[in-house]
């Protein structure tokens, strides 16, 4: 027995001694994410697009040029304007194929779109500017009144108004190409019935796991550097960090780990390769306007003096930030320069507030916080609410979970939170409209702007043909509503950071610094 | 015997029934529309109302009840909200991992605890003994999470003999194996020690040791028999606490299992994931102390005298 | 709790009654007696002591705010300023886990002491009622039983959403079966037992019975359910709180602190170990503590 116990001993002790290898086969990339995908189908969701990026093509890319981003041709090789702006005329490429061999046609797009609207559920925004949308949405129309096809490579699209963003548009990741003849209900779930024309097919999908992407031997483009591409579902920063550091990832996504740990970590190291980019889009503060105290413009104003955003850029964010001040973040082309915000002055909120006739902690509001917040926005939420502290303002951090928090702000209750917006595609209607483009915007966003004038003003700015013109609106209402409204506290754009392996060669992050990328735009060593 | 076996059989059935019923009943006296909350920002109100109709939220919960239970007799356990897969699928995959973790977990735990608690009942109150039951008490006291973290960092990042997470071989179970049965090993440690050293007071053992067997060769001739009955029942009865252990282990491992599964299924307001797990989680449990008492009755000899 | 323990604190409760029947019971004595024979005990004890007295003490034992950030001396290392550094916004640590003691402790005591409330109360009226009410409270404990303790506690915290008094509840849910099973074991033992008879014969109601006669029987037994109830409420709510699901920020328990500080374990290992070692410490001495009184209790199987 006493050998058998020491048997039993050794035999426990073996593994520890062998050395842990993971050899990983050439042309594979491995990746990690924090939640999986609920679908492939860009019809149901906002979130999901790692694999409409690289499953399916667009009729246009946005792709990161010099400096700024720029919009290229990809499944569309010409196309012309009507002088009014409303009509698109398009060539499609020649001879492109789905990966089931199916060939692609100008009614396959006409499809994509409509399907968009009978679905009826996400991303109708853009399908809906174009003539008819509406008709079909509600089921009145079956195909789109503004859609022409001339023939099989020739097509026409007529917009309900001018919108100088179309084409931008047309390049956001819900504007992907499927397959008419060969759409099944199993389109978005199944991996084999989820069938596009861009660089890789989906052959596996284990629920909570991962799932995995190879080449399509038929893809159109340039054969790229990987060959399959395995997408990990690890729902915790920490076990990515170790992961990647171990040598079981091939990139890691840093934007859900404490800059300070990406600083000590990765910074610190020399060997380490960071790319990053900007995360077009803004870190904000939103106060409820129909908050008794936060109605006033006054309190509002206090509010932005009282936080030092550059204590949130250094501190939490290690530096990996840039101050913003307005309301279009750096990066979209109607993004202003020489907008003046408020700098940090807390003895003036403070002479301001008592001038206004508030006595020390007689404000009180609540921060309301998304339980699922990450550590830099809850480090936010602490900074604010202490923030507020030392000027006699009482906003106490409450956390809510991530349901219920989101029926709050939906519903227009929510006093304040501090949240992230990621731009969608490079138009600023993207986040003035989605804020203040509305009575109902406004209130889903818990913001309450009351200024009606300046709500139609916004909504009408999406309309202007004239990119001059439209930019001169732009930047004059989002002048008033930052420097005389005070109607949000724009923090900063964060930067976006990976850190590649090895294996790993170079690496293009999406333009707006999405998490999901072009498996195709990497190169392995 | 057969009849009392029966009669546990059915009191466990009622048990079952009950464990349903108080998950359901406690899953939807939550506030708020799940469907609101499935479909995000972006619901409108007409698909919310017909969402809700489809999956029959508006009835009244008896109704719905009654729906689910005859769903989940055809093993139909309805569509994940947040991972839009059939819940009977996510579940029979991450059963599976957490099925591994926890045999690797019980194996670790019986060899460990019944080695330890055999040298300290031999050696009692020598050295190996003290140190041995402090370590056990340490190991009671330990959190598991703290347990985890600990040999993942040692491990898996510096050592590098197993990998921070991955169920692709067997190498991925071992750590959280370890880090899962640490606990139960203490507690199977602590009864086999004290369950022996009742068993050294018998009357028998005295008999035996008069013949001029050592205090070893007792120990393993008569004692060790006898004094693993209680040891045995415990150990079905832990597989109760392993799967405790698991949603910790499984999240900081990032195992696709079903004590992850049911930490998402909360943070995404999964009302049919969650009930799935927790049913099948309960229903192992009470399988397993139904096959405890099975075992006990079939092992002691008193109650089957009885039967 | 495991079966054992169980069947040793049924028979303390047993042995009290053979001894004590008719005759006063010195409770005194019986922690004298734990005092000078188990030395463990009585340190754990002092240890508890100190342990609340720190957290009751805490805005005198530190010049911090607990909440008052420093965002450029982020995750420094423990120095004489900071003892055990600074967390992730900059709030001494040290500071956090004083008041992050007064959070654990009341998750370790209230909903012990509340369990033991509804437990005893359920387990006597079971025991001593019997037909359908027994049936429907041990069908009832069964079920509760039935849950691994851990995701039993997750479906409740689920329903009820976060926060300090949410874990109390859950807590206390999820703990009082076992008391309720003990409780009635010794009621009906108690029940059938000369005093009890007696009483009853001379017409004292059923309430007054349960009161007067049954309850104080079960004390010595309910204290060590309570003092053994109190480190697991730690271990479960530290447990929950490292998911997300417990004690929600801005406020902090050692669990949600160990939640935090776990994305630094490799760059700030103190701010895991602090909160860790509280835990450990805090649940091996309350630990100690019900085995010393278990001892005092069952002195027949006191340790071999």
């Amino acid at each position: 027995m006493k050998k058998i116990i020491a048997l039993l001993l050794v035999l426990a002790m073996l593994p520890c001694a062998a050395a842990f290898a993971d050899t990983a086969e050439p042309g594979l990339l491995r990746t990690a994410v924090l939640y999986d995908i609920s679908t492939m189908d860009v019809s149901e969701t906002t979130d999901d697009y790692l694999i409409p990026l690289n499953v399916f093509d667009r009729l246009f890319e946005t792709k990161p040029g010099d400096g700024s981003s720029e919009i290229v041709k990809s499944l569309v090789t010409d196309y012309s304007i009507s002088d009014d702006g409303l009509t698109y005329a398009f060539t499609l490429r020649d001879g492109v194929v789905f990966s089931n061999g199916s060939e692609l046609t100008a009614s396959d797009v006409q499809f994509s779109f409509e399907r968009l609207l009978k679905a009826a559920k996400e991303n109708t925004e853009i399908p809906l500017e174009i003539l008819g949308g509406e008709a079909v949405m509600n089921g009145e129309a079956d195909t789109l009144a503004g859609f022409q096809v001339t023939d099989d490579t020739h097509f026409s699209v007529t917009l309900t108004a001018p919108n100088a963003g179309f084409l931008a548009e047309l390049s956001a990741p819900a504007m992907s190409i499927a397959d008419a003849e060969t759409m099944s209900p199993g389109f978005g779930k199944e991996p084999a019935e989820t069938i596009g024309t861009g660089p890789y097919i989906v052959t596996e999908w284990v629920s909570n796991d991962h799932y995995t992407l190879v080449y399509n031997e038929k893809y159109w483009g340039a054969e790229p550097s990987v060959k399959k591409l395995v997408v990990k579902v690890i729902p915790d920063a920490m076990s990515q960090n170790l992961m990647f550091q171990n040598g079981e990832l091939d990139i890691i996504d840093l934007q859900s780990l404490d800059s300070a740990i990406v600083a000590s970590t990765y910074k610190a190291d020399p060997a380490a390769r960071i790319v990053g980019t900007p995360k077009v889009g803004m870190v904000y503060l939103i106060m409820n306007e129909n908050n008794p105290w936060l109605k006033d413009v006054r309190v509002r104003k206090a509010i932005a003096m009282a936080i030092d955003t550059d204590q949130i850029i250094q501190g939490i964010f290690m530096g990996d930030a840039m101050r913003e001040k307005g309301i279009i973040p750096t990066g979209i082309w109607a993004h202003n320069d020489a907008l003046e915000g408020f700098s940090y002055d807390p003895d003036a909120a403070k002479a301001l507030l008592r001038e206004a006739g508030y006595q020390e902690g007689e404000i009180s509001f609540e921060l309301s916080m998304d339980s699922v917040a990450n550590t830099s926005n809850q480090l936010i939420y602490a900074f604010v609410s202490d923030s507020l502290k030392k000027i006699g303002i009482e906003a106490s951090v409450v956390s809510y979970d991530h349901a219920a928090w989101l029926a709050k702000r939906s519903s227009g209750e929510t006093d304040a939170f501090v949240a992230n917006w990621g731009m969608d595609y490079n138009d600023p209607a993207n986040i003035m409209y989605t804020f203040f483009g509305s009575a109902e915007n406004a209130k889903a966003r818990s913001l309450n702007y009351p200024d009606a004038e300046i709500i139609a003003r916004v909504s009408a700015a999406r309309a202007i043909v004239d990119d001059e013109a439209r930019l001169e609106e732009y930047q004059a209402l989002e002048k008033k509503l930052i420097a005389e409204d005070a109607a949000w506290v724009p923090f900063c754009v964060t930067l976006h950071l990976w850190c590649l392996g090895e294996r790993v060669d170079t690496f293009t992050p999406h333009w707006a610094g999405f998490a999901d990328f072009y498996a195709a735009d990497v190169v392995l060593k | 015997m057969r009849r009392s076996i029966a009669q546990r059989f059915a009191q466990a059935l009622i048990v079952l029934t009950g464990v349903v019923l108080i998950t359901f009943v406690m899953l939807r006296i939550v506030p708020g529309n799940p469907i609101e909350t499935m479909m995000g920002e972006h619901a409108d109100a007409a698909t919310v109302a017909r969402m809700t109709a489809e999956l029959g939220l508006d009835q009244p919960l008896y109704r719905q009840f009654l729906r689910y239970i005859a769903a989940a007799v055809s093993g139909d356990f309805g569509t994940s909200y947040s991972l839009g897969k059939p819940v009977s699928q996510l579940i029979r995959s991450a059963f599976v991992n957490t099925l591994i973790l926890a045999l690797f977990a019980a194996l670790f735990a019986w060899t460990l605890g019944i080695a330890c608690g055999l040298v300290c009942a031999v050696g009692k109150n020598r050295l190996p003994d003290r140190l041995f039951m402090g370590f056990s008490l340490l190991g009671i006291s330990l959190p598991v999470f703290m347990a985890a973290m600990f040999l993942q960092y040692l491990f898996a990042f510096k050592l590098k003999s197993f990998p921070i997470s991955g169920t692709d071989s067997w190498r991925g179970f071992v750590l959280p194996a370890v880090a899962l049965g640490w606990n139960s090993a203490g507690q199977v440690a602590q009864m086999t020690r004290s369950s022996l050293l009742e068993a050294l007071e018998e009357d028998y053992i005295e008999t035996a040791r008069a013949k001029g067997l050592g205090r070893f060769g007792v120990l393993m001739r008569h004692a060790l028999r006898n004094a693993m009955l209680p040891v045995l029942t415990m150990m079905t009865v832990q597989f109760s606490s392993l799967l405790s252990g698991a949603v910790i282990t499984e999240t900081v491992f990032s195992i696709n299992g079903v004590g992850r599964l049911m930490v998402q299924a909360i943070a995404g307001r999964d009302i049919p994931l969650l009930q799935g797990t927790s049913l099948l989680a309960t229903s192992v449990v009470i399988l397993g102390s139904l096959l405890a008492d099975c075992l006990y009755a079939v092992l002691d000899p008193r109650i089957r005298k009885e039967g | 709790m495991p079966g054992r323990k169980r069947e040793r604190l049924e028979n303390a409760a047993d042995l009290r009654l053979q001894s004590q029947l008719g005759e006063e019971e010195r409770f005194w004595d019986l922690m004298r007696r734990m005092a000078r024979e188990n030395k463990t005990a009585v340190f754990s004890f002092v240890l508890i002591v100190l342990m609340v007295l720190a957290a009751v003490l805490a805005p005198f034992l530190t010049p911090y705010d607990e909440n008052s950030m420093d965002l450029l001396h982020r995750l420094s290392a423990p120095s004489a300023a900071h003892l055990l550094g600074t967390d992730e916004g900059g709030r001494d640590e040290l500071t956090r886990l004083l008041y992050g003691a007064r959070v654990s402790l009341l998750i370790g005591v209230v909903p012990a002491l509340l369990s033991l409330l509804l437990g005893s109360l359920l387990g006597v009226i079971a025991g001593y009622r019997g037909g359908i009410v027994d049936t429907l409270i041990m069908r009832t404990a069964d079920v509760t039983l039935a849950f691994p303790s851990m995701l039993l506690a997750m479906v409740i915290m689920y329903s009820l959403g976060g926060g300090i008094v949410n874990v109390f509840l859950t807590l206390t849910l999820v703990s009082w079966a076992n008391v309720a099973r003990v409780v009635r074991a010794q009621t009906l033992k108690l029940k059938n037992s000369e005093f009890v008879e007696a009483a009853r014969v001379i017409g004292v109601s059923k309430d007054k019975i349960m009161r007067r006669h049954i309850l104080p029987n079960c004390l010595p037994t309910l204290l060590v359910l309570f003092t053994l109830n109190i480190p697991a409420s730690i271990l479960t709510e530290s447990s929950l709180s490292f998911l997300g699901l417990g004690i929600q920020p801005p406020n902090a328990s050692w669990g949600l602190m160990i939640n935090t500080g776990r994305q630094y374990l490799y760059s700030a290992p103190w701010l895991c170990f602090a909160p860790g070692a509280a835990i450990m410490l805090i649940v091996l001495a309350f630990n100690f503590l019900g085995n010393g009184l278990l001892d005092v209790l069952d002195p027949r199987q006191k340790k071999q």
